[in-house]
C-alpha cells in the first residue's frame, strides 16, 4: 500500500510451484532483512485449480492481502491465469507471462474456448502495457526439468529489478530449500530466467 | 534442513520465516505443552503436519492424529485436568464436531494450561460454511484470544497458557485463514521443559459434572470469567495505538487492514486493538467509545465486537456513533481486505478512496468471460476410476450423498457424483434417510480417513435399521485433503510409530455389514463397474447396507515415490493414427493431464502431469491410448 511496499501477485494452475516460488522469494528478502509477508491459500486451491499467491517485501507490508489496483508485478505461469489476476496489477506495474498453455478441462471438453493470445495480451493491456511474455516451460525444460518452471520465474522477477531481492541471496534460499539432487537444475533455470527479461528490457 | 527440523533448534532470537501455524508448532515448544491432540483441517492443517515430524525428537511430548476433534478434545481435555499444559486444534467446523466436551471444560475447568486453537475460514476457502468460532466463546463463557500475525500467534500462545492457569479455564486461540497461511518473520524464544508423568489427583465432585456438580460449577464459571474480565482489561493484549477524533475497534487480522488502510488515506484515528475478546474489557471499551463521537467497528463475519460495544454504550449511556455491519459499513461475509476498510473510511469520512477502484472494476467486468479452472481430482486419482465407474454402473440416475474430502471435487462434470452433503460423515446417514423417502438407488462415497472420524455410527445406524443402502469407501491410504495425514487405517501415528492399521472391511464386518467387497480400481474398469452394479442390485433385494472398499493410494504420493526412486513406468500416449477425435476419454474423465489438440482434433496426454494410473485405456472405444512398450 505505502510507497515503500513491494506488492507481487503470482498466478497458475495447482500443481505449478507457484507456492514453492512465493516462499522462495521471501525467504530471500528475509536473508537481506527486510520486512516480508506471503499470502498462500492451501487445500482445495491445490488440486489442479487456480492458485493466486501473494508476496509482499517492505516496511508498510502489514497484511498478507494485495487489493485490485496496487501489485508492482503479476507473475503468471500460465496465460490464462494471468489474465485473471490482471486487474491486481496498479499503474505502471509490470506482468511477467509465461506462454505455455494449460488447457483446462471444460475447454477440452468443448465447453468453453481459450482466448487467443491476442485477446489475452489486448485484455492484459487495460491494466498495463509493461507486458514481458516468454515460453518458461519450454526454458525449464532445456534447464533440465518442467518441474524448474517456478525457477525460471524466479529469476524473472530478479531480472525485472522492480524488487530488492538479489540473485545471491534467492540462490541462498534455492540451496537452503531444495534437495541437492535437483540444485543445479534449479539454479540453471533462475539464471535463464533472469537473463531472458533482462534481454527482453533490452 | 527441513521445517520440522528447523522449528525445533534451541536458538533463541533466531529469525525465521513462518506461517502462523508453523509458529504455532514452535509455540507448543516454547511453552512447554505435554500433549497435543488434533485431526488435520484446512487451514490449520500445518500445526499437526509439524509437530508430527517434530515430537519423536522432543523428549516428554505426545502427540496424536486423533480420529476426530471430538475425540482430540477430550484427550487433549483429560491431560489438562490431569495438570499438564495441552492443546487442541481444529477447523472451524472441526469445533461444531467437538462442541459437547468444549462447553463441558468450561464447567469443570482445568488444572493445567490447556489452549484450543481453531482455524475459522472467513471466504470459505475449504470449508463448507464461515463459521464464527467467537460465538463459542460467548456461549460456553471460554476466554478467548486472537492473533493477528504469524509473530503474535506464537507470542499470544505463550501469554493464552499463562491466563489459562491462572484461571483454570482453557482458552479458546481464535485464528482465521489469513493468520494461519501467512508467512512473516517470526523470532524464536528459550524452549520450555514439560514433565515427565504427574500422578492423577482425584477430584470427582469436579470433574463429572452431575446434575450437582455442574449446578455448583455454573456460578463458578461466571466467577472465572470476572476474574478474566480483570485481566482483560489490564492484558498488554489490548492496547491502543494512534490518536484522532475518529475511534476504530478492532482484532485479528483486520486490524493489519486498519494499519495500511490508514497509512493509505494518511488519516489519524485512534485505534483500539483487542487481543483478548472474550470476555471483552468492558471499561476499557467504554472508556474509548466516550473519548470519540464515531467509533468504527472493523471485525470480519459477524458483528461479535460491534454487538459488545453497542451493548456497553448503552449500559454507559454513552451517545456515540458506532459504525460497522447493522448499518452497512461492512460486509458479514467473505474476508476483509484494506480495499473494504479504505472503502468503509472514505464513506464515513465523505473523501475518495485512495486508488479508483470502480474504474478498475469496470475495466475488469470489460474483460471477456474466461474459461474457468476449478480445483479438480489430480491426474491419476484412483477416485476418477471409482467415480467413473458409479457413474457407468448407474448411468447417472441415483442418488449420490458425498462426504468431506478430496473426492467432493466429483461434484465437477462429468462425474457429477455429489448430490447432497452436510458434514464429515454425513454420507452414510443422507443415504440412510434417502433410503426411507425414495425408491431410487442410493450410492454413497466415503473416504478412508472420514470414514474413521465420523463414518462408524453411521454404518452401525445403517445396520441395525436395515438401511438400504450403497455405500463405497474410497481408501487412498491417507488424508489427502488436509496434506496426507495418517489415520487408524494407515499404520502411522502421530509420533510417527509403525502400529497394526485398522482393516476398513473388518470393521464394517465386524459392525454387522453382510455384503463387504474390496477391489483395486486400476486393476479393471469394467470389473469396477460390474462390482457397484452387483453391490447395488444386493441392496435392492436385501434391503440392507452394503459396502465396496475401492483401495489405491492417493496419486501423489505415489508421484512423489517415484521422484524418491526414480522409478518410472513407461508413459502413456495417444496413437494418433487410432484416435477418431470422439473425446470420449476428455468428456467422461475430465483427467487434468488430458487436453484436446486444437489442430488435429484428438486427445493429447501431457506427460509432465500424467500420473500413470492408465485408467483412461479403457475408456478410449478405439483402444487408441497406449502405454509404450520398454
Amino acid at each position: 500500500m505505502k510507497s515503500n511496499t513491494i506488492s507481487i501477485v503470482i498466478s497458475g494452475v495447482g500443481g505449478q510451484g507457484v507456492l514453492t516460488l512465493a516462499e522462495i522469494l521471501a525467504k530471500a528478502a528475509l536473508s537481506d532483512s527486510h520486512n516480508v509477508r506471503v499470502g498462500e491459500i492451501h487445500g482445495m486451491a491445490q488440486r489442479g485449480g487456480h492458485v493466486a499467491c501473494t508476496v509482499r517485501i517492505g516496511a508498510g507490508a502489514r497484511g498478507p492481502i494485495v487489493d485490485p489496483g496496487t501489485a508492482n508485478l503479476l507473475v503468471g505461469f500460465e496465460p490464462v491465469e494471468t489474465l485473471r489476476e490482471a486487474h491486481m496489477i496498479r499503474e505502471g506495474g509490470c506482468v511477467l507471462l509465461s506462454s505455455h498453455i494449460q488447457y483446462p478441462i471444460a475447454v477440452s471438453m468443448g465447453k468453453a474456448a481459450y482466448p487467443t493470445n491476442k485477446e489475452i495480451i489486448g485484455d492484459i493491456r487495460k491494466f498495463t502495457d509493461c507486458i514481458l511474455e516468454f515460453d518458461a516451460m519450454a526454458m525449464a525444460k532445456e534447464a533440465g526439468s518442467s518441474r524448474a518452471l517456478n525457477m525460471i520465474m524466479l529469476g524473472a522477477i530478479i531480472g525485472t529489478g522492480l524488487t530488492p531481492i538479489t540473485e545471491e541471496a534467492a540462490i541462498d534460499a534455492v540451496r537452503n530449500t531444495f534437495s541437492k539432487k535437483f540444485e543445479s537444475i534449479n539454479i540453471k533455470a533462475v539464471k535463464m530466467g533472469r537473463e531472458k527479461v533482462e534481454e527482453l528490457n533490452r | 534442513m527441513t521445517k520440522s527440523k528447523q522449528l525445533l533448534e534451541d536458538n533463541v532470537g533466531k529469525k525465521m520465516l513462518l506461517l502462523a501455524n508453523e509458529s504455532i508448532a514452535r509455540g507448543v515448544l516454547e511453552a512447554g505443552v505435554r500433549l497435543v491432540a488434533l485431526y488435520p483441517g484446512t487451514p490449520s492443517s500445518e500445526i499437526g503436519n509439524n509437530l508430527t515430524f517434530m515430537a519423536p525428537h522432543i523428549s516428554n511430548f505426545y502427540f496424536e492424529f486423533s480420529t476426530n476433534e471430538k475425540v482430540a478434545m477430550e484427550v487433549a481435555g483429560a491431560a489438562a485436568v490431569a495438570g499438564v499444559r495441552s492443546m487442541m486444534v481444529c477447523k472451524g467446523p472441526g469445533l461444531n464436531v467437538a462442541a459437547d466436551p468444549f462447553f463441558s471444560l468450561a464447567y469443570v475447568g482445568v488444572r493445567g494450561g490447556m489452549v484450543i486453537v481453531v482455524a475459522d475460514d472467513p471466504s470459505m476457502w475449504s470449508s463448507q460454511n464461515e463459521n464464527d468460532s467467537r460465538y463459542y466463546a460467548l456461549m460456553g463463557n471460554m476466554p478467548m484470544i486472537e492473533p493477528s500475525d504469524p509473530s503474535e500467534a506464537k507470542s499470544m500462545l505463550l501469554q493464552a497458557y499463562e491466563i489459562s492457569e491462572k484461571l483454570e479455564l482453557p482458552i479458546l486461540f481464535r485464528t482465521t485463514t489469513r493468520i494461519n497461511h501467512t508467512r512473516s518473520p517470526v523470532t524464536f524464544g528459550s524452549i520450555r521443559d514439560r514433565p515427565k508423568k504427574i500422578e492423577f489427583v482425584k477430584e470427582p465432585f469436579r470433574f463429572v459434572p452431575i446434575p450437582s456438580v455442574a449446578r455448583i460449577r455454573h456460578p463458578w464459571l461466571l466467577k472465572q470469567i470476572e476474574f478474566a474480565m480483570e485481566i482483560s482489561e489490564s492484558t498488554e493484549l489490548n492496547f491502543t495505538t494512534g490518536s484522532g477524533n475518529l475511534g476504530i475497534i478492532t482484532s485479528g487480522v483486520s486490524y493489519n487492514y486498519v494499519i495500511e488502510a490508514l497509512s493509505a488515506l494518511d488519516i489519524n484515528a485512534e485505534t483500539l486493538k483487542l487481543g483478548m475478546t472474550h470476555p471483552v474489557p468492558e471499561k476499557m471499551i467504554s472508556e474509548f467509545l466516550k473519548r470519540h463521537k464515531q467509533v468504527m467497528m472493523v471485525e470480519e463475519l459477524g458483528p461479535f465486537l460491534e454487538t459488545h460495544a453497542r451493548r456497553i454504550a448503552q449500559l454507559n449511556r454513552i451517545k456515540t456513533d458506532i459504525l460497522g455491519k447493522e448499518q452497512g459499513f461492512f460486509p458479514r461475509t467473505l474476508e476483509y481486505s484494506p480495499r473494504i476498510v479504505i472503502e468503509a473510511l472514505s464513506k464515513i469520512l465523505n473523501r475518495n478512496t485512495s486508488i479508483n477502484w470502480k474504474a478498475i472494476d469496470r475495466k475488469a467486468a470489460e474483460i471477456s468471460e474466461l474459461p474457468p479452472r476449478p480445483p479438480l481430482l489430480c491426474a491419476g486419482c484412483p477416485h476418477r476410476a471409482t467415480y467413473y465407474a458409479i457413474r457407468t454402473a448407474t448411468r447417472g440416475k441415483a442418488i449420490y450423498p458425498s462426504d468431506i474430502g478430496c473426492y467432493t471435487l466429483s461434484i465437477a462434470p462429468p462425474l457429477e457424483t455429489a448430490d447432497i452433503l452436510f458434514d464429515m460423515g454425513s454420507s452414510i446417514t443422507t443415504a440412510c434417510g434417502l433410503a426411507e423417502v425414495t425408491d431410487q438407488d442410493i450410492v454413497a462415497t466415503i473416504g478412508d480417513s472420514t470414514f474413521f472420524a465420523a463414518g462408524l455410527p453411521g454404518i452401525a445406524n445403517a445396520v441395525y435399521n436395515q438401511h438400504r443402502i450403497s455405500l463405497v469407501i474410497l481408501d487412498n491410504h491417507t488424508t489427502a485433503m488436509t496434506g496426507h495425514q495418517p489415520h487408524p487405517g494407515t499404520g502411522v501415528t502421530g509420533m510417527q510409530r509403525n502400529v497394526p492399521p485398522l482393516n476398513i472391511a473388518r470393521v464394517c464386518k465386524g459392525l454387522g455389514v453382510e455384503y463387504v467387497k474390496t477391489i483395486d480400481p486400476f486393476a479393471s474398469l469394467a470389473a469396477l463397474v460390474a462390482a457397484v452394479r452387483e453391490m447395488i442390485t444386493w441392496t435392492r433385494e436385501n434391503h440392507k447396507p452394503a459396502v465396496l472398499v475401492s483401495i489405491a493410494p492417493c496419486a501423489l504420493l505415489e508421484a512423489a515415490k517415484r521422484r524418491r526412486t526414480g522409478e518410472f513406468p513407461p508413459p502413456y500416449y495417444v496413437d494418433s493414427e487410432l484416435c477418431n477425435s470422439c473425446k470420449r476419454c476428455l468428456n467422461r474423465l475430465s483427467c487434468p493431464a488430458m487436453y484436446l489438440d486444437v489442430e488435429t482434433g484428438q486427445a493429447v496426454i501431457d506427460q509432465t502431469m500424467c500420473n500413470l494410473c492408465g485408467t483412461c485405456i479403457a475408456v478410449c472405444p478405439q483402444g487408441a491410448i497406449k502405454q509404450e512398450v520398454v
